[in-house]
């Protein structure tokens, strides 16, 4: 039952994107969620376990998933980015560039025979933080929704060269339809939007050469250890350094790579002492001769259960956090990272060998939102996060356009949800309220 | 012919069987032994299904459920813990505990189901096929586990198991709580004794018998035999039936 | 064709080739042979693909022609199709519970590529399985209750406020419970609103206006909340305001009631004078009361500790505030602050810090095994910096001090029936994906009642409470699937009041009514199991996974009835 004909339209299909949706959606009220990816999850879904519960967060988050799939609703447009914007609150009028799939997404069946005999192999793959390939013929990850196969457009060699089309042969359902081509599609009566465009990461702007980060295999970004730990990542969850294979047995976690810094960004990514505690707990859990070095200026733990978290982490899992910023790291011949960093105690400066050094880079606002913004007409801030005011804290510059989550200032996820939650009121107000 | 274990498996929706889905769709194998009955929470799994099962000669009994604290229905797991615990501790009486199995698999396990289910069934191929199953069916055995699946059926068991968690785990009005060894005193006799009046009440719904041929059949201590048949007799479900002699015989009610 | 065992029950089963995907290991015309033989099975047919339009229709014209009341699709998994395929039998006139699924794809011949001789066996089993549930599957109803479109919200803070104007320009009838005889609670004594200094008054004079202007929003001040009864969507409610009881009928509720101020008695000699709280300095300041020249400020006074672990995540900020209030009063004054870790996580916070740093506000860290030594005219700190004891002069000594929860939570959780942690915060029903919301549904929850929060957080979780009760009042009736628990009118005898069943529910679905008897509210019922598997007479049926659907596949597998 839909309240009003007036639709909301979200650009961004992460936990944040999703939670409006689907709140909205509960209040009878039309949604378009727009997600540039070709499934939606955002990064939520690559974690393997969310502070401060270690919960599996692909399992607290694939319920979300299918319910937005099948919500009567929720249109889902992946592989869409916001085109253009006219219009005003209660009437925007919104053109969605809808990428080509090359799959038919109602045929699919997501069997995965397409992938096993496409011949492009060593594609990166996004999700696993390019630490894994795959084949021009793609899901990112099995459980994923859509439950829709992709042809990569880049690397087809179909769709670039006109040879080979295994993939069609292959495909039992007949879903593979090279003739797709990218569209606009015109949506029209958007009451209004939501931007919950999520983040980014430093490392895909900055080259973080102090770190060794690209030159020396024992050290990785946060993001990249995520999908290292998980049970579904490129080692299954089993640690091992990356330059020999050997298990390690000492971890460094770098934190405020790139936040708090004159250098860098000014500000604090806000989630990475939590999340690195968390990632050190993870590991531990795995191995337990594992010790955790935490390198930190402060550690940000002000949200509901996370200081019983820190403790539980330095009392049970044989974490240590050592009060001292890392500007740099060596090696050794053996590709064995070494930590130069202060003993706060005696003053001292001193050098640790570990096994792993990981990066906790800062978070940034999503690739591509200085465009958005444009098309949008909302201001972003001086750290091009899209611009709030703290007592209005899910109202962009535009009248009717709304924001949440990352898109406006590091936050973690229990925060994504509230606010997404919050901005589906304020949008709900609009709709309903005339 | 080498002995392939019949197995069931009870997977909850939300964790162990979108596990076991996983397991399928990243295409990971394991053996085919397993047939699953699928459940929306581990806790739905009452005690007598595990029962009836293992009496249908089925050689083993997985119940897989969700880490603890990532049910779906926030405390589900708990209770089937506690549930799970109780039938180990019946089937111990007769070492049988080896052929049932609790464990836990998220909906992101895949590769884990695999392996869980896999150490599961290698586990009951090496103890071999159920003497419940086959021609020459062990009726000694079958007979225990009726009257075990009767005692996790009798509201006394049920009452105690259901109401562990809150007296051992929460504090009531006055801040007390039962620790968990005195619970586990009471609840453990309750168990034994619960056994004993069914296995009573069992040979007795077939023939008269008196407290000597009961200590006899059962292989149990007499006086035992008849405490326990004194409460069976005080709850209305067994009498006098006749006497031989000096000696009084039981019937069924 | 075998004997039909019951005349009523007409099943038929559908067995998926998928493609190669099952088909390609298994014969799956054999297994739909092998269904035929099955008791109840009245016809069956094999697809290439069930789940496409192909496969529907298919299904659709099986139910027509040959009357199927009952119907197995064998094939994928339930996770992905079910939906599609009860919709399908709906549309044909079978009730959508009458549908049962079959995974013979995911769990079968995906995992037993090398055995496929095993895997057919398998699939025969679980059909058969399958088969005998269906024969026991009863058609359901989903349950509906009305929905009442009005909300309560307990406590006119900011969050509070906020929940109410958005719930009541969402056009819902929303009452705004307040005890004391204005609204505003924290805000009304506070000074500065950081991170960009607002005047507090101006935001609540904002907030007032707005409410003072929306006629959907009916404000009781001076009022309680003396009793509530009833379930989502049919809360009756019972307020005292100014002695007068009313009665309300609400659909919602949102507990918005804050948190209290700590007095940190026997800490670092407070006397409330020259050793005074934060908020206290703010008191002051906002009356130009503060001369001091010489500020210490201590964080992480009463928190962080054995006896309260938590971070109360407000505090630093407020001390930064206040810091820079201080020194833009007077350049010359010395502002030291002693913390442990500072809080200004984001964007604007830790711009605030640096702009107090630049102002000239000395930070020193100390760590909690050294805590400072508040004497008379000076404070003695390890500086963890320096690796030295420092002796700083002052005049004011401000601690920071973490909210804690009201004293009086206890008694409205009671009311309510929703839990508090252990801190006496209450307790939502998943801290990560159901922030807002208590385990029982129909009742939110949010600002710092929740857990120590900022204004913003405040404001936005308000928001959020909002649009989480709005989803349930926004539709004139609640509806829920209808594979709920029940107590049958049949087995009522069967109830001995044992209340075993109302204590393990962890929706808190299940009470005993003014007859002494058990009451399953089936809207708030998720359809777990555990009253079912705990019921210590048997009493209590779970529809859709019977003891009986249950035990007939444990039967139908182990192949007899014990």
């Amino acid at each position: 039952m839909v309240i009003n004909s007036r639709s909301v339209l979200i650009i961004g299909a992460g936990i944040a994107g999703i939670q409006a949706a689907l709140d909205l959606g509960d209040m009878g009220i039309k949604v378009h969620l727009i997600e540039k990816n070709p499934v939606i999850g955002g990064k939520m879904a690559q974690l393997d376990k969310t502070f401060p519960t270690l919960d599996c967060s692909i399992c607290i988050l694939a319920p979300k998933l299918s319910e937005c799939y099948r919500h009567p609703n929720i249109t889902l447009y992946t592989l869409s980015e916001v085109n253009n914007v006219e219009g005003t609150i209660g009437n925007f009028t919104v053109d969605i560039l809808k990428h080509a799939r090359y799959v038919k997404e109602d045929v699919c069946t997501n069997c995965g025979d397409c992938a096993s005999v496409c011949p492009v192999r060593g594609v990166p793959n996004y999700f696993d933080a390019n630490l894994k390939t795959m084949a021009a013929a793609y899901i990112p990850f099995p459980s994923a929704v859509p439950p829709v196969y992709i042809i990569d457009k880049n690397t087809c060699v179909y769709l670039n060269y006109g040879i080979c089309g295994l993939c069609a042969k292959a495909c039992g359902a007949e879903a593979i339809d090279f003739s797709q081509k990218d569209e606009i599609l015109e949506i029209n009566n958007v009451g209004c939007i939501i931007v919950a465009s999520g983040y980014g990461l430093l490392e895909d702007v900055s080259p973080l050469t102090n770190y060794g980060y690209g030159k020396y295999k024992n050290v990785v970004t946060a993001l990249e250890f995520e999908r290292l730990i998980c049970a579904s990542g490129p080692l299954e969850g089993h640690l091992k350094r990356l330059s020999d294979g050997r298990d390690p047995k000492k971890l460094a976690f770098l934190q405020c790579i790139g936040s708090r810094s004159d250098r860098d960004k000014k500000y604090c990514s806000s989630i990475c002492c939590m999340y690195t505690t968390k990632a050190a707990m993870i590991s531990y859990e795995h191995n337990n001769d594992l010790e955790s070095y935490v390198f930190y200026i402060d550690m940000r733990a002000g949200g509901k259960g996370f200081q019983t978290f820190l403790r539980r982490g330095s009392d049970e899992y044989n974490i240590k956090y050592i009060k001292s910023k890392i500007s740099y790291i060596d090696v050794d011949e053996d590709d064995t990272p070494i930590i130069t960093y202060e003993d706060y105690d005696t003053s001292e400066i001193k050098q640790m060998k570990v096994d792993l050094a990981v990066l906790a880079t800062c978070i940034i606002p999503s690739q591509g939102i200085e465009k958005l913004a444009d098309i949008l007409g909302i201001e972003l801030n001086n750290y091009n996060f899209v611009k709030t005011n703290p007592f209005l804290p899910v109202e962009t510059s535009v009248e009717g356009i709304f924001t949440c989550g990352c898109a406006r200032e590091p936050m973690d996820i229990p925060r994504s949800v509230a606010e997404a939650s919050g901005a589906a009121a304020r949008a709900a107000e609009v709709i309903k309220g005339g | 012919m080498t002995f392939e274990p019949k197995i069931l498996g009870f997977l909850c929706n939300w964790c162990s069987y979108a596990g076991a889905d996983l397991a399928g769709v990243s295409r990971i194998q394991y053996p085919p032994n397993m047939r699953v009955i699928r459940v929306m929470c581990s806790g739905r799994v009452d005690p007598v299904f595990i029962f009836k099962a293992l009496l249908t000669g089925i050689d083993g009994v997985f119940v897989l459920g969700c880490h603890p604290g990532d049910c779906h229905y926030l405390e589900g797991n708990y209770e089937a813990e506690k549930k799970f615990m109780m039938v180990q501790k019946f089937l111990n009486m007769v070492d049988f505990d080896k052929r049932v199995r609790l464990d836990w698999v998220s909906a992101s396990e895949g590769k884990r189901f695999a392996e869980v289910v896999t150490e599961f069934i290698e586990s009951i191929r090496e103890q071999g096929p159920s003497p419940l199953s086959g021609e020459n069916m062990d009726q000694e055995l079958f007979n225990n586990l009726k009257a075990m699946e009767n005692s996790v059926s009798s509201d006394r068991i049920r009452a105690l198991v259901g109401r562990q968690r809150k007296i051992t785990e929460v504090e009531n009005e006055y801040g007390e709580r039962v620790p968990i060894d005195e619970f586990n005193n009471i609840f453990d006799k309750a168990i034994h004794d619960e056994f004993v009046r069914q296995r009573i009440l069992l040979s007795l719904s077939s023939k008269v018998l008196s407290v000597k041929d009961l200590a006899a059949e059962l292989k149990l201590d007499p006086s035992e035999i008849l405490e326990n048949m004194l409460t069976l007799k005080s709850r209305g479900e067994i009498d006098y039936q006749s006497i031989d002699g000096n000696t009084p015989l039981y019937m069924r009610i | 064709m075998s004997e039909k065992e019951s005349e009523d029950v007409r099943i038929g089963v559908f067995v998926c080739s998928c493609g190669t995907n099952i088909g390609g290991l298994i014969d799956v015309k054999a297994i739909a042979e092998y269904a035929k033989t099955l008791p109840n099975v009245v016809f069956t047919e094999d697809n290439l693909y069930t789940c496409s339009e192909t496969g529907l229709t298919q299904i659709k014209n099986g139910i027509k022609n040959h009357n199927l009341n009952r119907v197995i699709v064998a094939s994928c998994t339930p996770r992905t199709h079910e939906p599609l395929f009860r919709d399908c039998v709906e549309e044909e006139g079978v009730n959508q519970y009458l549908f049962d699924f079959v995974n013979i794809r995911d769990q079968d011949t995906w995992c037993h590529q090398k055995y496929p001789k095993e895997a057919f066996d398998k699939a025969k089993d679980l059909i058969r399985m399958g088969v005998a549930r269906a024969a026991r599957l009863e058609a359901l109803e989903n349950i509906i209750v009305d929905a009442t479109p009005t909300a309560l919200v307990i406590g006119g803070g900011v969050s509070g406020m906020t929940a109410a104007l958005s719930l009541a320009n969402q056009g819902f009838e929303t009452h705004l419970v307040e005890r004391e005889n204005e609204l505003g609670g924290r805000l009304k004594t506070l000074y500065k609103l950081f991170p960009i200094d607002l005047d507090a008054q101006t935001l609540l004079d904002n907030l007032k206006k707005n409410i003072k202007g929306n006629k959907n929003l009916k404000v009781h001040t001076s009022a309680q909340v003396k009793n509530i009864e009833g379930f989502i969507g049919n809360y009756e409610v019972v307020v005292e305001e100014n002695g007068i009881n009313i009665d309300l009928t609400i659909g919602v509720i949102v507990v918005a009631v804050g948190a209290s101020l700590l007095t940190p008695t026997g800490y670092f000699g407070y006397d409330g004078k020259i050793r005074i709280t934060q908020h206290e300095l703010e008191s002051k300041l906002q009356n130009n009361e503060v001369k001091a020249k010489d500020i210490v400020m201590i964080q992480c006074v009463g928190s962080r500790n054995d006896e309260r672990t938590y971070c109360s995540s407000v505090c630093c900020m407020t001390a930064l505030k206040n810091a820079l209030i201080i020194k833009e009063n007077n350049p010359e004054s010395n502002v030291t602050i002693l913390f442990r870790d500072l809080y200004t996580p984001g964007t604007y916070y830790e711009d605030y810090y640096r702009r107090a740093r630049e102002t000239g506000v000395i930070f020193i860290e100390y760590s909690p095994e050294k805590i400072p030594i508040v004497k008379e005219h000076q404070i003695k700190v390890h500086n963890e910096y320096l690796g030295e004891e420092i002796l700083i002069p002052y005049d004011l000594c401000v601690l920071s001090t973490p909210l804690v929860s009201n004293n009086d939570n206890k008694a409205l959780a009671q009311m309510i029936k929703v839990p508090l942690e252990e801190y006496g915060f209450f307790l939502e029903a998943h801290v990560k994906l159901r922030p807002m919301d208590f385990a029982t549904d129909g009742i939110f929850v949010c600002g710092s009642a929740k857990w120590p929060v900022d204004i913003t957080e405040s404001i936005s979780q308000g928001y959020a409470a909002a649009a989480r009760a709005s989803r349930i009042i926004s539709h004139d009736t609640i509806e829920v699937e209808g594979a709920t628990s029940f107590l049958p009118d049949y087995n009522k005898n069967l109830c001995t009041g044992c209340e075993v069943c109302i204590k393990i529910c962890p929706y808190n679905a299940i009470s005993k009514n003014e007859d002494d008897e058990i009451e399953i509210t089936q809207v708030l019922c998720k359809g777990c199991g555990l009253c079912g598997a705990t019921c210590t007479n048997h009493a209590i049926i779970i529809r859709h996974y019977t003891d009986q659907q249950i035990l007939s596949e444990i039967y139908a597998y182990g192949g007899k009835e014990v």
